[in-house]
């Protein structure tokens, strides 16, 4: 019964494999190009990415801001509401958790990470909300706000981390006090960054994909987001489920930033990420906004991550390679209509000229 | 009648999982008047698409004037005098008639500059000699939707077009304007000689204006045959396959009891016009009252206002006896409303979602359906689906099939299906079968009646005459956003209806009911 849903997710599956494929090979293609031999490289990725207890736990710890960012991305696409502004709220989430973490010392163990993360969420949703009033009320592109938002958010906190909230005894390096230790998420694999928060992100997914995949709510965003007229019509309350979707997006964001501080760097850093949220984008885009996609996909990316960095080591192969690669997988998967048209009208015509040279033959004798 | 000017010859198009024509062969001779009818999806326009060039075809030949002929693309179809007029008119609003009837081909000064007079001496000259009264300089966005298709076949013409292809021309006109343009079409061929190939669904048309009449069925082409030797019933059943009876509908007596009154109520369009300039009417439990108009006189901002789409600007609402402040759409459904809506695909459903999402619209906001109205009963919901698919007759391998691949009297089937299970008191339904086959058209006949013979107050807003007179128990008649007119049905003929619908004619009976 299901059978026509599987089809059309396998298609789809197929192309983005052979999107990965081809990027690979054109990847391949750069290396041997530079004199490199694309074996030596990929092998060391690979080996980097997922060759050891310590490589696979730094893959996993990269998945964690990417999951999150990358669910956040998909709740809004799927609302029909662009969050472009994930990388902000994530900032802002990640000043928000250090902030409570170094302010209140004293607090109880768990209640202090707990009210972290809620206050990183409540900031992060809270930034989210001012482009989803802005369009809602005003019908001012979300897009452009959201992106231009992101540059407020980050330099805003490098103005908090450099002046009021500067830390003492490091000297002025951009960073806050460090947050106190009951705050500090235990690590799971010595030296690696994979730490428990791991364990929170997979929770939040699993809620995700509940709220997404089972409830009104998630059916009432899908529907919005693919018709508004016809939501409206069906009395979906279109205007508050694209707000809704916009705040648990930026929460979800503002959560990512937390784990980043109360997991890895036990302080607020300036440029604490290095994109995350764009990257948890690009994901959440490749497998259409599935939630189950994205946890499979962030697992791929955060490898390629991390196997980047052990490939520059041992081949001198740059790891900026892997950004190429990323970068090739999303046009390939973005001409994917197109390609798939050409493919067919070349069949389509090698089967008529096929055909003819048949016909041809035919009344030729 | 003479030569055979067109001969399509075993012509297949396979498009993907979809046979839309099956080896089909077709004569066209030159200076007939060739209708060519089926229900939707029988495979018709794709048929004159590959005709025209828009489509080309998987295998067969068509032969032009007795010669072989590739006919890849518009222009070549053009080159050969073929000129079609769509359904859907391709005309640039902001220009004027003259500009849009030269457009392509358009009068230059010193080989660079548009001649814009010269655009007008043109646009006279033609609608002097085919006898189409058009005014060159009026843009076309305030002239009337019989005038457009005027401007479309005067384009085709100074294109060139000795074959002209109508595809679906009489689905947005009154009768009046019918009528004219069946003159129209007969002086073309009569006395200037043109071929006309007409598609249609309406078979009083078939009779009354073609020679010959081609009836196709599921990409099949069932047979030719002349005109004078047909009949209604008989071209209904070589278009469906099996005996179809309009069957007088079996209609109970109304009760008394008002379900919906509404008083002097005002809304406007969207640039912001007065669309509705108060209006009063009333319908009963068990009644069908039905909206006759040409389109664009505020039936479409009535369905809007009285589902909750629209603002009200003035008036009152009554439901039960009750007055209403309409909010949103979901307040006007927990009142009792459902709605067919008049654009199936913009407002009525999701071509991207699944036959069941479409479905469920709706049931999530149902302690039924969705546990404390959040967690879905997916089961629950699929079998309902299941059922609904069966009880309506649509027409799909599976429920999960993403709607956007339905025929459009499925996807009809879908809406009706959706917003009829819903057992609400008041019933508005706009446009029910536009663009629905006939096998189709009955069954959701029948299916208003037996909602209006359970109790059902219904609000029936339609373009097709024939409908508003089969199904109403009351008709009102509206022009520029007043009621011109309120009539029992049975009590007006098509024709006299027609004048009401134009503003020809006005009697005061629409306000104060």
């Amino acid at each position: 019964m299901k059978r026509s849903l599987f089809k059309d997710n396998l298609k789809y599956l197929t192309s983005v494999f052979l999107s990965i494929v081809a990027a690979l090979i054109i990847g391949a293609l750069i290396m041997v190009a530079n004199g490199r031999s694309p074996g030596v490289g990929y092998m060391a990725l690979l080996n980097g990415a997922f060759g050891s207890k310590y490589n696979l736990a730094n893959t996993f710890a990269k998945t964690v801001p990417l999951i999150l960012t990358g669910l956040a991305t998909a709740i809004s696409f799927e609302s029909g509401i662009f969050n472009i502004g994930g990388e902000g709220q994530l900032y802002l989430g990640a000043f928000a958790a250090a902030y409570i973490g170094f302010t209140f010392p004293s607090l109880p163990k768990g209640v202090g990470i707990i009210l972290a993360i809620l206050f990183a969420a409540a900031i992060g949703g809270l930034y989210a909300l001012i482009p989803a009033i802005l369009k809602i009320k005003y019908k001012i592109d979300e897009v452009i706000t959201t992106i231009m938002l992101n540059s407020v958010a980050v330099l805003l906190t490098d103005y908090l981390v450099n002046y009021p909230f500067a830390g003492t005894g490091q000297g002025k390096m951009g960073a806050t006090e460090m947050i106190a230790d009951k705050y500090q998420f235990t690590r799971l694999v010595r030296l690696s960054t994979l730490n428990t928060s791991i364990f929170f992100m997979l929770g939040i997914s699993i809620v995700m994909y509940y709220i997404m995949k089972k409830t009104s709510w998630g059916y009432d965003f899908k529907m919005t987001g693919q018709n508004e007229r016809f939501a409206k019509y069906g009395g979906v309350k279109t205007k508050k489920q694209m707000i809704i979707a916009m705040v648990i997006s930026g929460a979800l964001c503002g959560i990512a930033g937390a784990f980043e501080v109360l997991g890895i760097h036990y302080r607020f850093l300036q440029n604490i990420s290095p994109g995350y949220a764009f990257d948890g984008m690009l994901v959440a885009m490749i497998v259409k906004n599935s939630p189950l996609g994205i946890l499979i996909m962030s697992i791929f990316f955060g490898g390629l991550k991390t196997g980047s960095i052990s490939m520059e080591n041992a081949t001198s192969i740059p790891s900026e390679l892997v950004l190429v690669i990323q970068s090739i997988i999303i046009l390939f998967l973005a001409g994917e209509t197109g390609f798939k048209k050409k493919i067919k009208e070349m069949m389509l015509k090698r089967k008529k000229s096929e055909k003819a040279v048949k016909d041809s033959a035919k009344s030729a004798f | 009648m003479g030569e055979k000017i067109i001969q399509l010859k075993g012509i297949t198009k396979q498009f993907p999982g979809v046979l839309a024509n099956d080896n089909i062969d077709l004569d066209i001779e030159s200076g007939e008047i060739h209708a060519i009818i089926g229900e939707n999806g029988a495979g018709k326009s794709t048929l004159m698409k590959i005709l025209y060039g828009l489509n080309e075809p998987t295998s067969g030949e068509i032969l032009f004037k007795g010669k072989p002929i590739k006919i890849n693309n518009p222009t070549k179809a053009i080159e050969l005098g073929i000129g079609m007029v769509h359904q859907h008119f391709m005309l640039v609003p902001s220009f004027t008639v003259a500009e849009n009837i030269v457009l392509g081909i358009e009068p230059r000064k010193n080989k660079v500059f548009m001649d814009f007079k010269k655009a007008v001496d043109i646009t006279e000259e033609l609608s002097e000699t085919y006898g189409l009264k058009v005014d060159p300089h009026l843009k076309v966005e305030s002239v009337s939707v019989g005038i457009q298709q005027r401007i479309e076949i005067l384009k085709a013409l100074y294109k060139g077009a000795d074959i002209l292809i109508l595809d679906e021309p009489t689905a947005v006109l009154t009768p009046q304007e019918t009528e004219e343009l069946f003159k129209v079409i007969r002086r073309l061929v009569e006395e200037l000689g043109k071929t006309v190939i007409i598609i249609t669904h309406k078979l009083q048309e078939v009779l009354s204006l073609s020679d010959r009449v081609s009836v196709m069925r599921q990409g099949k082409m069932i047979g030719t045959i002349d005109t004078k030797d047909a009949n209604e019933q008989m071209l209904a059943e070589m278009m469906v396959g099996k005996e179809v009876l309009f069957d007088e509908l079996e209609k109970k007596p109304i009760s008394n009891k008002e379900i919906l009154r509404v008083e002097n109520i005002k809304t406007r369009d969207n640039r912001g016009l007065p669309a509705l300039k108060g209006i009063d009417f009333n319908i009963k439990s068990g009644e069908v009252l039905g909206v006759a108009g040409v389109e664009g006189n505020g039936q479409s901002e009535l369905v809007e206002l009285l589902t909750g789409l629209r603002e009200m600007e003035g008036g009152s609402l009554y439901i039960n006896g009750e007055k209403v402040e309409p909010k949103s759409p979901k307040h006007m459904r927990d009142l009792g409303i459902a709605h067919v809506p008049e654009d199936r695909l913009s407002t009525g459903l999701s071509a991207e979602a699944t036959i069941t999402e479409n479905m469920m619209m709706g049931l999530q906001y149902k302690e039924e359906y969705a546990k404390k109205k959040i967690h879905l009963d997916k089961e629950k919901i699929r079998n309902r689906t299941k059922k609904l698919i069966e009880d309506f007759d649509v027409r799909t391998p599976s429920q999960d099939v993403h709607l956007g691949n339905l025929s459009g009297g499925n996807m009809q089937k879908v809406v009706i299906a959706r917003e009829f299970a819903f057992n609400t008191p008041i019933l508005i339904i706009s446009q029910p079968t536009r663009g629905v086959d006939i096998g189709a058209i009955e069954f959701i006949h029948s299916q208003i009646i037996e909602k209006r013979n359970e109790g059902c107050a219904i609000l029936l807003v339609s373009a097709e005459l024939d409908e508003i007179f089969r199904l109403s128990d009351r008709i009102i008649t509206v022009y520029e956003g007043e009621i011109t007119g309120e009539f029992k049905n049975g009590e007006i003929t098509k024709s006299e209806i027609g004048l009401y619908m134009t503003g020809k004619h006005k009697s005061n009976v629409g306000r104060g009911v």
